[in-house]
């Protein structure tokens, strides 16, 4: 056994061979995408971003709506006005 | 058209266009599965080309009108090319400001001068000099021509987003529904992604005709005022 392991560490192939064993979870590990499968992220900050882009995308559509009821009161008061002159 | 007709086709849409937006809302939270290398900021892509679809629609009715406009000089196709050039701002600003959301995730930066997101700013720029132009001119009418010409200028911007990913080098990626050789997306997403599309364009065709409307009163009670 000791002759062997001897063998091993003294030959190229076989020291490759061993750097493979110990090395190869942590390759398979990089390779699979890390502990967690890929897309199955939890909480953080991706969460905030989704909610943040869809609470701009209607608060600029409500203000839009805002603009036209602003614009439509000032269209009512002048009409309003132009009839009492 | 008449008052009460423009008000039951706004009505009709607006009501059509809540229900899809909550059918989206639906899809998008509880329904369409998680995107595998992206995560859950993918989700953002059902509202951020949807309101690029409406910016570009808008752009294209901005054009279409202005050049009806310079040609029969009718105020009413100013009135429609204007309000169709707000619409456009609002969608464009929703387009600018959720692509850097899911950006800085997706890609570790807010914003990258690449081809895509350069002409799409340029856009946002062309149709604020379009308001600019009309606002600046000392003969309203002069402006109205000027605007006119911005909005037709502005509009060849669109082809030049659209193919950039292709003709550049560009983050973006390649496009997944208008593809060649069809759509790339899943069944799922890609259902999503219609339901998203028809509830903007439905929004927009409702706020569209309520600001239209008001347009024109305001502009049929500036002429009887003076």
């Amino acid at each position: 056994m000791i002759g062997f392991m001897r063998y091993l560490l003294t030959n190229r192939i076989g020291l490759a061979s061993i750097v493979m064993v110990f090395c190869y979870p942590a390759v398979a590990l990089a390779q699979s995408g890390g502990a967690l499968p890929l897309g199955s992220q939890t909480l953080g900050r991706a969460y905030w971003h989704v909610f943040v882009a869809y609470a701009i995308a209607w608060l600029l559509v409500a203000f839009w709506i805002a603009a036209m009821s602003r614009r439509l009161f000032r269209i009512e008061n002048r009409i309003s006005k132009s009839v009492d002159d | 058209m008449n008052q009460s007709r423009m008000k039951k086709i706004s009505m009709s849409f607006g009501i059509l266009g809540v229900v899809a937006v909550l059918i989206l809302h639906y899809m998008v939270f509880f329904w369409v599965p998680t995107e595998s290398s992206m995560g859950i900021v993918q989700r953002i892509f059902y509202i951020h080309v949807p309101s690029w679809w409406v910016a570009f629609i808008s752009f294209g009715v901005v054009a279409l009108c202005s050049g009806m406009y310079l040609w029969l000089g009718d105020d009413r196709l100013d009135a429609a090319a204007v309000t169709a050039a707000e619409g456009g701002m609002i969608f464009t600003t929703i387009g600018l400001l959720t692509g850097p959301l899911w950006g800085k995730i997706a890609w570790g930066a807010w914003w990258t001068w690449e081809p895509r997101l350069t002409l799409a700013l340029l856009l946002w720029f062309i149709y604020l000099g379009y308001f600019l132009v009309r606002r600046s001119a000392l003969n309203p009418e002069k402006g109205k021509r000027l605007a006119a010409v911005v909005g037709i200028i502005g509009v060849l911007d669109i082809p030049l987003i659209h193919v950039s990913v292709s003709w550049l080098r560009s983050l973006h990626p390649e496009a997944v529904v208008l593809n060649p050789d069809g759509p790339t997306l899943d069944g799922s997403m890609l259902a999503t992604l219609l339901v998203g599309l028809l509830a903007y364009s439905l929004i927009f065709v409702c706020l569209f005709t309520v600001r239209y409307a008001t347009e024109l009163i305001d502009r049929g009670t500036q002429i009887q005022d003076v």
